[in-house]
C-alpha cells in the first residue's frame, strides 16, 4: 500500500513538470510583459533594462531550469503585475476558489444523486422526462451565459441576492470563509449553483445510467427472484453498487470543477484563483500564470490519488487483490 | 396671529438648519474594470494607477475640472529669470495622513525617487538638471533649458512623506518585489488608504486634516474592480454600486431607460488614428507579390484618408459619441491647431483618382493591425475602415488582437497599418510630436512604430518645448500640424468618447482625462 501511494507520488512529480513546462512554453505566446508592467513613455532603455532584470532575454531553457529551481526551494516569485509574492497571492485566494467549488460540488451531489435514482428507476415517467430534458438544456447553455441569466433574475430584477464579489467574509487564521454568515452565504449561492449546474446532470445522468445497469444485473435479478423487499434491493443492494464508478468520476470532476471555475469566477467577480488567473492572462502576469497552472496540475494530481485510495476502501474486491 | 408668526419663524429657522447642515454623509461605492496595480506613486505610469491615487496623493499643481491647472501643495510658482528652471512656493500647515508635515524635504525626496532607476515616471523630469531646496517652503527646480510647459507637466508627480518611506524601506519604487508602498500609503490627499485588497477591494477614508475644504460628502469609498462588463451592468442596477467606469457603448439605452439611473458622456482626451509603415519597402500582408509599399506615396495615404467616413464610423459604431479628429490631439487641449482642424472631406471618387494617379488604379491589399480589447469598439472600427477601403478597390486584410501582444508586433514592425490610440499624457500638442511624429530615437518617436520622419518637425520639437512666447509656440505647433497633414503621416479619426454610468443620487465631475476625483462625488 504505500509503495503503491510512493509509486503515485513520483509520478505526479512528473505530471506536474510536464504542466509547468508546457505551461512556461505557451506563455511565450501570450504577449509582452513589458509593455504592459511600464507607462507609454517609459524610454527604450528603461524597457530593456527591466526586461533584462526580469530574466525575459534569457533563453527559454534557461528561464524555465530557474522557475523550476525556484519552485522546488518554494520561492514561488512575484506578480509581474502587483509585485506581490505569488504564494501569498494564491493563497489569499485559494479559500473563495476551493469553497465555491466544494459548495457546487454538494449541490451537484445533493440534487443529482436522488433526480438520477429517481429517473432510473421511472425511465418512462413524465416527472422523468421532464428532468432529463431541462438538465440537457441546462448544460447546453454555457457557464457565462447561465451566470448572466441568474444575475439579472435574483440580483437586479428580484433583487434577492447580490449580483457580484464575495462579502459576509470571516477569517479563521489565514482562511478567509464565506460559509459562516448568512450573508457570506446569499453570494455563494449563485455562483455555485452556476458552476454546479453541469456537474449536477452529469452526476444525474451517470448514477442513472450506473442504475440501470446494475438494476439488470444477476445478483439484483436473483434478490428479486426471492422477494426481497423492494426498498431493500433498490437503497441497498443496488445502489452500493452503483456508486463506486459514480465516486471515481466525481473526484475526479472535482479536479475539474477547481480548474473551470475560471469562468463562474469571472462572471460573478468572484475573487478566487481563476479569476486572478484571468487578470493575469490579461497582464501578460508570467509567473502568477505559471505558478496558478501547477498549483492546479497538483490539485488534479492529488485528487486523482485520494480518489484511488479511496476506491481501494470502498470496494472490497481490489483489497482481497491487494493482500492476495 | 401670534402663533403663526411664530411657526413661520420657526420654518424658516428650520429651513436656515437644513442649510447650514452639510447634507448627510454617505458610503460612496464605485466601480472599473481594472484594479490599479500598485499604491506606489512612482512605480508605474499607467492611467488606473495614477487616477486612483489622485485621490490619496497629491501634487505641487492639480489639474480642475476642466484641466486647467491650480495650486496643490505649492501655492504659487514662477519662472526664474533666463529661463533656468521654476520657482516652487510650497503650501505651509499641510500634513499627511500620518501627521506629519510636509515641507520641502518631502518634495525633494520625491523628486530623487521619482528619477530613481527603478522609476517608471522618469520621463516627467527629463529637462530638470537639479532640484535645490531654497528654504523650508521653497523649492526651485533647475532646467537645462526653459521648459514653460514643467508645471503643467507635473500634476501627476506625486508627494511622498520622506520620514515615512524611509521608516517603512519604501525609498525606491518597487520594481521586482513588493514594499511598504505597493499596498500602503501615506500621502496628503483628500483621502486615506484605509484598507486594500489588491484585485477585491480598496477602501479610502476622507482625511480630516486636509488643507482644502471639502466639496464631497463621502465618509466612506469603497472601490470594487469588475472586469465583466455585464456583471458591472447588473451590479449598478442592482443598486450595489452607485458608480462604474466605463460600460460598453450598447448598454447606454439600457441604463437610460431605467429610473433612478443616467449616463454621463463626454469625451475623452485620446484620439484614435490609423499609421502607416513610412519606413517599409514592402507590403508584408499583401495577397500580390508586389515589391512595394503603396503607402510611400503620399496620395495613396491621403485617398486612404478620403475613402473612410468618419461620421459613419461615429454614428453607427460609436453610436454618435465620438467627435471626428482632425489632428494628434482633440480640439480644445492646448496647442491644437485652428488652422489645421479640418480633416479630408469623405470623397471616394477622389480617393479613386488619387489612387489611380499613383498608379493603383487596380487596388492592392494589405495587412491592417489593430487591438480587440484595447479601444472602445476597436475590431469593429477596423472592419468598417477595411469595408470603407473596398469601396476604393484597396483590401484590407484586418488582423485584430489583444493588446497584450500588440505593441510588440508593431515594435516588431508586422503591420502595413495600424490601428493607434493616443492620449497626450501632458494635454499639450508637444505630446505626441515627441512620441508620435519625432524620428524614433531611444526615447524620442518611441510611439512612431511607422518610422515617420520628418527633418523639420525634428527641428521644431526642441523650439516648441522651449519656447516662452505663446504666440511663437503656437506658430511652431501649426507648422508641425501642418506638415503632419500635408504628408498624412497618420489618419486621424475621432476623439474616443467616455461613458460613465451612476445612480441619479450622484453627482461627479467628469474630468476628460477620465480621472476619477472622489473630491467631487456627492451623493444625495
Amino acid at each position: 500500500m504505500v509503495g503503491y501511494v510512493l509509486k503515485r507520488l513520483v509520478q505526479s512529480v512528473f505530471v506536474m513538470l510536464a504542466v509547468a513546462f508546457l505551461a512556461f512554453s505557451l506563455f511565450t505566446f501570450v504577449g509582452d510583459p513589458i509593455s504592459q508592467m511600464t507607462g507609454v513613455e517609459t524610454s527604450l532603455e528603461d524597457q530593456a533594462r527591466l526586461s533584462k532584470e526580469l530574466g525575459l532575454n534569457d533563453p527559454f531553457f534557461v528561464q524555465f531550469i530557474r522557475f523550476i529551481g525556484d519552485m522546488l526551494r518554494g520561492d514561488f516569485g512575484y506578480s509581474f503585475r502587483t509585485r506581490e509574492p505569488i504564494g501569498e497571492m494564491l493563497l489569499t485566494r485559494l479559500p473563495a476558489t476551493l469553497e465555491l467549488g466544494t459548495v457546487a460540488l454538494v449541490i451537484s451531489l445533493i440534487a443529482g444523486i436522488p433526480a438520477g435514482i429517481y429517473t432510473a428507476l421511472r425511465p418512462r415517467g413524465l416527472v422523468s422526462q421532464t428532468i432529463l430534458i431541462s438538465t440537457l438544456i441546462g448544460v447546453s447553455i454555457p457557464t457565462f451565459v447561465i451566470g448572466i441569466l441568474l444575475i439579472f433574475l435574483f440580483g437586479v430584477q428580484l433583487g434577492w441576492l447580490p449580483t457580484f464579489g464575495r462579502s459576509g467574509t470571516v477569517e479563521i487564521g489565514w482562511w478567509r470563509s464565506s460559509l459562516f454568515t448568512a450573508e457570506g452565504w446569499r453570494s455563494l449561492v449563485l455562483p455555485a449553483l452556476t458552476l454546479g449546474l453541469f456537474q449536477l446532470t452529469l452526476t444525474m445522468r451517470l448514477v442513472r445510467a450506473q442504475m440501470m445497469e446494475v438494476m439488470r444485473t444477476d445478483h439484483i435479478r436473483f434478490a428479486i427472484a426471492r422477494g426481497v423487499p423492494w426498498q431493500s434491493i433498490r437503497y441497498r443492494h443496488a445502489l452500493s453498487n452503483t456508486m463506486i464508478p459514480v465516486i471515481t468520476i466525481i473526484g475526479l470532476q472535482f479536479g475539474g470543477v477547481i480548474a473551470f471555475s475560471i469562468v463562474t469566477e469571472s462572471v460573478f467577480q468572484w475573487p478566487g484563483m481563476g479569476l486572478l488567473f484571468l487578470e493575469s492572462i490579461r497582464f501578460v502576469d508570467i509567473p502568477v500564470m505559471s505558478v496558478y497552472l501547477v498549483v492546479i496540475a497538483f490539485f488534479f494530481v492529488l485528487i486523482n490519488l485520494l480518489v484511488d485510495l479511496l476506491y481501494v476502501v470502498i470496494d472490497p474486491r481490489l483489497r482481497v487483490r491487494e493482500s492476495a | 396671529m401670534v402663533r403663526m408668526t411664530f411657526s413661520t419663524a420657526a420654518m424658516a429657522l428650520g429651513t436656515t438648519l437644513l442649510c447650514a447642515l452639510p447634507v448627510a454623509a454617505e458610503t460612496f461605492r464605485w466601480a472599473g474594470t481594472t484594479d490599479p496595480q500598485t499604491m506606489d506613486p512612482h512605480a508605474v505610469n499607467a492611467a488606473p494607477v495614477l487616477s486612483f491615487l489622485n485621490n490619496v496623493y497629491e501634487g505641487l499643481v492639480r489639474r480642475g475640472p476642466e484641466m486647467g491647472i491650480e495650486p496643490s501643495l505649492a501655492t504659487s510658482w514662477e519662472a526664474l529669470p533666463d529661463g533656468a528652471g521654476w520657482r516652487f512656493t510650497l503650501r505651509e500647515g499641510v500634513t499627511f495622513h500620518d501627521g506629519a508635515a510636509f515641507n520641502a524635504d518631502d518634495v525633494i525626496f520625491s523628486y530623487e525617487r521619482a528619477i530613481s532607476e527603478p522609476s517608471d515616471v522618469k520621463s516627467w523630469f527629463a529637462s530638470i538638471t537639479e532640484v535645490v531646496r531654497v528654504d523650508d517652503f521653497t523649492v526651485d527646480f533647475l532646467t537645462s533649458a526653459p521648459n514653460p510647459l514643467f508645471p503643467g507637466s507635473i500634476a501627476n508627480f506625486m508627494i511622498l512623506d520622506a520620514d515615512w518611506a524611509t521608516t517603512n524601506s519604501a525609498d525606491l519604487p518597487a520594481r521586482d518585489a513588493e514594499n511598504h508602498a505597493t499596498r500602503n500609503a501615506n500621502g496628503t490627499g483628500p483621502f486615506v488608504l484605509s484598507s486594500r485588497d489588491p484585485g477585491i477591494e480598496t477602501r479610502l477614508t476622507p482625511h480630516a486634516g486636509w488643507w482644502d475644504s471639502a466639496q464631497h460628502n463621502v465618509t466612506e469609498a469603497v472601490f470594487t474592480p469588475i472586469g465583466n462588463p455585464a456583471t458591472g451592468l447588473a451590479a449598478l442596477l442592482s443598486g450595489e454600486i452607485d458608480f462604474i467606469s466605463p460600460i460598453p457603448l450598447q448598454d447606454v439605452e439600457q441604463v437610460e431607460s431605467r429610473d433612478g439611473f443616467k449616463v454621463l458622456a463626454g469625451l475623452e482626451t485620446r484620439v484614435i488614428m490609423l499609421g502607416f509603415g513610412h519606413d517599409h519597402d514592402t507590403l508584408k500582408y499583401s495577397d500580390e507579390t508586389n515589391d512595394t509599399n503603396p503607402f510611400l506615396d503620399p496620395r495613396v495615404r491621403l485617398a486612404v484618408a478620403q475613402a473612410i467616413e468618419v461620421d459613419t464610423i461615429d454614428r453607427v459604431i460609436m453610436r454618435g459619441a465620438a467627435e471626428p479628429a482632425s489632428q494628434l490631439l482633440p480640439a480644445g487641449l492646448s496647442g491644437f491647431s485652428d488652422e489645421h482642424a479640418d480633416r479630408p472631406d469623405f470623397d471616394a471618387e477622389a480617393a479613386k483618382a488619387l489612387l489611380a494617379e499613383a498608379g493603383y488604379a487596380d487596388g492592392f491589399s494589405f495587412g491592417l493591425m489593430c487591438t480587440n480589447d484595447r479601444y472602445i469598439n476597436d475590431e469593429a472600427v477596423c472592419r468598417a475602415v477595411a469595408s470603407m477601403l473596398a469601396r476604393i478597390g484597396v483590401t484590407a486584410n484586418v488582423n485584430a488582437m489583444p493588446v497584450r501582444g500588440y505593441w510588440d508586433e508593431l515594435r516588431a514592425d508586422n503591420f502595413d497599418m495600424y490601428l493607434l490610440g493616443w492620449s497626450p499624457g501632458t494635454f499639450d500638442a508637444e505630446h505626441p510630436i515627441r512620441f508620435l511624429a519625432h524620428t524614433p530615437t531611444e526615447r524620442l518617436g518611441t510611439w512612431n512604430f511607422g518610422g515617420y520622419s520628418s527633418a523639420r518637425i525634428d527641428e521644431l520639437l526642441e523650439p516648441i518645448q522651449q519656447e516662452i512666447d505663446e504666440a511663437a509656440r503656437q506658430a511652431m505647433i501649426d507648422e508641425v500640424a501642418g506638415i503632419l497633414q500635408q504628408d498624412v503621416a497618420y489618419v486621424p479619426l475621432y476623439t474616443e468618447p467616455l461613458i460613465w454610468a451612476m445612480k441619479d443620487s450622484i453627482d461627479v465631475v467628469q474630468r476628460p482625462d477620465n480621472f476619477f476625483m472622489l473630491r467631487w462625488v456627492s451623493v444625495n
